[in-house]
C-alpha cells in the first residue's frame, strides 16, 4: 500500500517560491489502477516524482509497504526505486548509446540480477512488450516512439517491481499505439497484481482506470 | 554488458571527439615522459660526476697565477699542517721551475709566439709602459733581442700521481725515476728531447749540475712534453728551496670527508693558501646539470595540469552532456558508485588510449629532447671551463687537476637519456591519478543531483 499524507512542495525560484504541491493526501491499494489527472503545471508530475523518491516533499510522508521513504538516504532511496519501483516516462528516456536490450539489461544490473541470466530475461521482457529479436539489437535512434515506449516499460518491469508509474506513458504516441501502451499497462495491474500510477492528462485513458485523482493547483480536488 | 564494457563502449561513442581528446591528452604523455626521462637522466649524470669527482684537494700558496708568479711558496710549517689534518690520507708535493739560458744549454721547444715573445719583453726589460694597455708596439720593443723561451722543470715526490695530473704520462723508453731520491735524474718531455737531441743515458746541466736523462715521456699536452721531471729534494736543492713547495695534493680518506678537510685546511692555513677541492669543481661544473633537472620537474609538473586539464574538461563537457542520462540511471536504480564507476572507466578507456600513443611518442621524443636541453647549457659549461682553466692553471704538472675539469665537463655534455622502469612506472602512476582523478570528481558531481531534478531541467 502506498500513503501519501499532507505533502506539500515547494519550489524556490528567482521569481519567489512556487508551491507545486498543497498538502496532498491519498492512498493507493496494492494492485489497483489509478490515474492522476490535471493541467499543464497543476503538479502531476511533481507528485509522481516524489512518489517514486526522485524528488523529496518539503512536508508530509509517503509510506510504502510501512517504509517512510522521504526519511531514506540518497542511497536508500535509489535501492528502493531500484527494487520496488518501475517508471515509464513521456520521453522514454533511454541511454541512447545503448540497444533496447542493453537498456533494459541495465536496469537489471542495477537491480542486481546475476550477468548470466540478464540477457535472457531483458530478451523475454521485450519480447512480451511486441519487440522481436532484431528490433531488440536496435539503438533508440532506430526505433518508432511506440517501441521506444514499449523497451522503456520492459525496463520498468525488469525487477519485478511493485509499483509501475508512468508520466504520460501515451503523450507522444498515436492514438492506436497509446491504446497498445496502455492495455500493456493494464495487464500488468491486472495479472500481476502490480500497482500502477498513471498521470495523464487523456481523460478517456484517465476513465479506463480503477480510480482518479485530479489535481488542480497543487491541490487534490477528486478522488 | 556490465559498467566496464558499457564504460569502454561510451568512451568511443563519439570517434571525432574521442580522438582529439585521446591526441591532446597523449601529447601531454608524452611530454611528462620526456621530461621525467630528461630529469631521470641528467640526475643520474650529477650523481656520476659527483661520484667521479675524486678526493684530492689542492693547496698553493695565496695569490699564485699558475705560471704567472705571485705568493710565497708553501712551507715546511705549512706541510707538517697539511699532513696532520684529520681525513688527509696522502700528499703529493710539487715544486715547479724554469730553466733560462742562464740555468741550462738546452734549448726549449716551446714557440713563443706573438703574444709570449710579447709578454717576455716586458718581463725582461722591466717596462710598464702604457703601450700593455693599448697594445701599441713601440719603436722601444722593436729594439729589444728577441726572447728565448724557458723550460718548465718539476720537482714531485710521486712521478705516478703526476701522471694523473690532466695527463696521462707515457715513458717511451728509458725509466722512471725514483721521486723520493735526490739523485741528479730527470725524465724529459719528447719534444725537449728531439728539440736537444736527448736519449736515455744523455746528460745535461740544470743550475750549474749534470743530470742524466733516466727516461722520455710523452703526454697529450704539447706543453707538457716539453718539460722535465726530477725529484723533488734534488730540484729543492738545485733550486736553493729546501723544504718548499708550490703546490700539494692532498688525498682526503673519503669522498664524505672532502668538505671537513677542506674547512679544516682553510683553519689551519689561514689567508697563505689557495685551497680547491675537485668536488667543489664538480658542484660547480654541475649547476647546469641542475638548472636542467630543475626545469625537467617544472615540465613534469606543467604537463601533469595540462594532461589533468584536458581529461578534467573533456569529462567535465561528456558529464554535463549526458546529465540527463545519469538521472534516468539514477532512477532505474543506478547508485552514485555505478554512475561514477561507469565515467571513470570511461575516462580511463580514453587515458589508456592516450597513454599507448604518449609514451610511444615520448619513446621517440625524449632522446632528442634530453640531448637538446642539455646541449642548451654547452656554451655556459664551457665558459665555466674556460674561466676554471684561465684562473691560473695554464697547465704544466703539479699543476692541480685541469685534466680532471676537463673531464668533468666532458662528462657532463655526455648525458644520454634512459627510460627506466622506474621512469615509466611513475610516468603510468601520473597518468591514471589524473585519469581517475580527471574523470570521477565531475562524474561525482553530477551523480550527487537529485534525478527529478536532471530529468525535470533537461
Amino acid at each position: 500500500m502506498l500513503q501519501v499524507t499532507n505533502v506539500s512542495k515547494t519550489f524556490n525560484t528567482p521569481g519567489g517560491p512556487v508551491h507545486a504541491l498543497k498538502d496532498v493526501t491519498l492512498t493507493v491499494q496494492t494492485g489497483e489502477f489509478v490515474s492522476i489527472i490535471g493541467k499543464s503545471g497543476s503538479g502531476k508530475s511533481t507528485l509522481l516524482s516524489i512518489l517514486g523518491a526522485l524528488d523529496t516533499p518539503s512536508e508530509g510522508t509517503i509510506t510504502v509497504d510501512e517504509t517512510s521513504i522521504e526519511k531514506l538516504s540518497g542511497h536508500a532511496q535509489t535501492k528502493y526505486r531500484g527494487k520496488k519501483i518501475g517508471f515509464v516516462f513521456q520521453q522514454y528516456n533511454l541511454i541512447p548509446n545503448l540497444t533496447a536490450i542493453e537498456n533494459v539489461m541495465l536496469a537489471l544490473e542495477f537491480g542486481g540480477y546475476p550477468g548470466s541470466s540478464r540477457e535472457d530475461r531483458a530478451a523475454k521482457l521485450l519480447e512480451s512488450v511486441g519487440l522481436d529479436a532484431e528490433q531488440q539489437k536496435r539503438r533508440p535512434t532506430r526505433l518508432s516512439g511506440g517501441q521506444q515506449q514499449r523497451v522503456s516499460i520492459a525496463r520498468a518491469l525488469a525487477n519485478d517491481p511493485a509499483y509501475i508509474l508512468a508520466d504520460e506513458p501515451t503523450g507522444n504516441l498515436d492514438s492506436a499505439t497509446g491504446k497498445k501502451v496502455f492495455d500493456l499497462l493494464h495487464d500488468l495491474s491486472r495479472n500481476q497484481n502490480t500497482t500502477v500510477i498513471v498521470v495523464t492528462h487523456d481523460l478517456e485513458i484517465a476513465g479506463k482506470t480503477d480510480r482518479t485523482f485530479t489535481l488542480v493547483d497543487g491541490k487534490i480536488t477528486t478522488k | 554488458m556490465n559498467v566496464l564494457t558499457r564504460g569502454v563502449k561510451n568512451a568511443l561513442r563519439s570517434p571525432l571527439r574521442s580522438g582529439a581528446i585521446v591526441l591532446m591528452f597523449a601529447i601531454s604523455i608524452a611530454l611528462i615522459l620526456s621530461m621525467l626521462v630528461a630529469r631521470s637522466s641528467v640526475q643520474a649524470k650529477i650523481n656520476e660526476v659527483k661520484a667521479t669527482a675524486g678526493t684530492n684537494i689542492t693547496i698553493r700558496p695565496a695569490g699564485v697565477m699558475g705560471g704567472m708568479g705571485g705568493g710565497d711558496p708553501l712551507t715546511a710549517a705549512q706541510l707538517t699542517t697539511i699532513k696532520s689534518t684529520a681525513n688527509v690520507s696522502s700528499t703529493t708535493l710539487t715544486l715547479t721551475d724554469q730553466l733560462g739560458t742562464d740555468d741550462t744549454e738546452l734549448e726549449s721547444s716551446q714557440e713563443l709566439g706573438a703574444f709570449g715573445q710579447r709578454q717576455m719583453r716586458f718581463e725582461s726589460s722591466g717596462t710598464t709602459s702604457a703601450t700593455q694597455g693599448t697594445g701599441t708596439t713601440t719603436t722601444e720593443d722593436t729594439d729589444r733581442p728577441a726572447p728565448t723561451p724557458r723550460i718548465t722543470v718539476t720537482g714531485t715526490n710521486d712521478v705516478n700521481s703526476v701522471s694523473t695530473n690532466g695527463s696521462n704520462l707515457n715513458i717511451t723508453s728509458g725509466k722512471t725515476i725514483d721521486a723520493s731520491s735526490n739523485g741528479l735524474v730527470a725524465l724529459v718531455g719528447s719534444t725537449l728531447a728531439t728539440k736537444n737531441s736527448l736519449e736515455v743515458g744523455d746528460t745535461f746541466t740544470a743550475y750549474g749540475s749534470t743530470v742524466t736523462v733516466s727516461g722520455i715521456y710523452t703526454t697529450d699536452n704539447a706543453f707538457q712534453d716539453s718539460g722535465i721531471i726530477m725529484p723533488l729534494t734534488t730540484l729543492q736543492t738545485l733550486t736553493e728551496q729546501t723544504d718548499v713547495v708550490n703546490t700539494v695534493i692532498a688525498t682526503v680518506n673519503s669522498s664524505d670527508n672532502v668538505a671537513a678537510a677542506v674547512s679544516s685546511l682553510e683553519t689551519g692555513l689561514g689567508d697563505d693558501a689557495d685551497i680547491t677541492s675537485e668536488s667543489e669543481t664538480a658542484a660547480a661544473s654541475v649547476e647546469s646539470l641542475e638548472s636542467i633537472s630543475s626545469l625537467a620537474l617544472a615540465g613534469v609538473i606543467g604537463a601533469a595540469i595540462a594532461g589533468a586539464a584536458i581529461v578534467l574538461l573533456a569529462m567535465v563537457m561528456v558529464v554535463r552532456e549526458r546529465r540527463r542520462e545519469i538521472g534516468v540511471m539514477k532512477a532505474v536504480g543506478g547508485t552514485d558508485g555505478k554512475v561514477v564507476g561507469q565515467f571513470t572507466i570511461e575516462g580511463l578507456t580514453l587515458t589508456v588510449i592516450g597513454t599507448v600513443i604518449g609514451i610511444g611518442l615520448g619513446v621517440v621524443v625524449s632522446g632528442p629532447m634530453t640531448t637538446s636541453l642539455v646541449s642548451s647549457q654547452n656554451s655556459t659549461s664551457s665558459i665555466a671551463t674556460a674561466a676554471t682553466e684561465t684562473n691560473g692553471r695554464p697547465g704544466g704538472f703539479g699543476e692541480g687537476f685541469p685534466g680532471s675539469v676537463e673531464q668533468i665537463n666532458t662528462n657532463i655534455t655526455q648525458v644520454s637519456a634512459s627510460l627506466t622502469p622506474q621512469v615509466f612506472a611513475t610516468a603510468l602512476g601520473l597518468t591514471f591519478l589524473i585519469a581517475i582523478i580527471g574523470s570521477a570528481v565531475p562524474a561525482w558531481l553530477t551523480a550527487r543531483v537529485r534525478p527529478a531534478e536532471v530529468l525535470r531541467t533537461e
